[in-house]
């Protein structure tokens, strides 16, 4: 007898074998070109560069405008670490004044939503690893501050945007 | 409310806000069916990307959103293993009546202690900024209860303690003078 009439054959899954009701995910995901590992190197080293001479607020619109969503996981990671590093650079006096002027720019909501998508990830990531309770406190201080410039917009945008970074 | 405590509260009351904005929607895949999708899990055009809100790796809070149901996870802090134990009482206490609660999920999702669910016909019912304020003071008022209750176990088995004890010291030296 074959292993399917044995099986309890309510428990098949008969969709997954009809080929017009599969779901591909290129669909789902949009298209990202893919960037390397180098690049996100270059741009940590120039956001560095930045907060070295005293310019967090440019650091951190430069490390929001070139987000790697084509990037694999690695090069992911490594940008968080630098924003990370920005955000944690930044007295919390001086919060509310940087975001009001990134949001005044031109693209200035669309940064704040990068910011957000960040300030979850940097949430998720800690809280899966040993992560500080410092880190977290920063990064829900920020949040509180993005919340009260964007509004929940912007978590809504996070939420639904399927570029991930 | 400690000072840490209310920017995490704070994150979670507007992430939940954002997050409960449900539609009905039937499913695409039965038909006449109209299960919760985060559930099913079939459509995966309706589910929205996760988000976690933690305070530190103890204590998080796991939001699932999809078009007709959100599902939210609770890590309670669990300092040591008392807490662990009451934690787990208390949390088994709850899912055995989820049938009261409506929002309650029979099962935690893993690696959380406690889940909710709420689909769109919960917010037709409910009021939304409601819900959003109940599961804000739940878990305000569950990190109290457990405390509350591992002082109350604390100065129970101390009162027992004392309690088998008092026998043992009083006749002790009349033990010792008919054994002698």
């Amino acid at each position: 007898m074959s292993p399917t009439l044995t099986a309890n054959y309510r428990l098949i899954d008969i969709d997954a074998l009809d080929a017009d009701a599969q779901f591909p995910p290129e669909l789902l995901n949009p298209p990202c070109p893919p960037v390397g590992i180098s690049e996100i190197q270059g741009l940590a080293g120039q956001c560095r560069q930045l907060l070295q001479r005293g310019d967090q607020e440019g650091a951190l619109k430069v490390a929001l405008e070139n987000v790697p969503y084509g990037g694999d996981e690695a090069g992911k990671d490594l940008h968080l670490q630098t924003i990370l590093e920005i955000l944690s650079s930044i007295r919390s006096s001086e919060m509310a004044n940087t975001l009001s002027r990134l949001s005044s720019l031109p693209n200035g909501t669309e940064l704040l939503d990068v910011l957000t998508k960040y300030i979850y990830k940097g949430m998720k990531d800690a809280s899966s690893g040993a992560g500080s309770g410092g880190k977290m406190s920063v990064l829900l201080s920020w949040h509180e501050k993005v919340v009260d410039i964007a509004g929940e917009g912007s978590i809504v945008r996070c939420m639904t945007d399927r570029r991930t970074v | 409310m400690s000072q840490s405590l209310r920017p995490y509260l704070k994150c979670v009351r507007s992430s939940l806000t954002a997050a409960i904005s449900l539609s009905n929607f039937a499913s695409q895949t039965a038909e006449r069916h109209n299960a919760p999708e985060i559930e099913a899990g079939r459509t995966p055009e309706v589910i929205l990307n996760p988000l976690v809100i933690a305070r530190n790796e103890n204590e998080k809070v796991l939001i699932e959103t999809s078009i007709n149901s959100i599902r939210v996870s609770i890590k309670i802090k669990q300092a040591d293993e008392i807490e662990h134990i009451l934690v787990h009482k208390f949390m088994r206490f709850l899912t055995q009546r989820a049938e009261n609660f409506f929002i309650l999920r029979r099962k935690p999702v893993k690696g959380y202690d406690i889940s909710f669910l709420i689909t769109n016909f919960h917010t037709e019912a409910m009021l939304k900024h409601k819900l959003v304020d109940f599961i804000i003071h739940f878990m305000e008022e569950v990190d109290k209860e457990i405390s509350e209750m591992k002082l109350f176990l604390n100065a129970r088995a101390r009162f027992v303690a004392e309690a088998f004890l008092t026998p043992v010291s009083s006749f002790h030296g009349a033990a010792v003078l008919s054994w002698g």
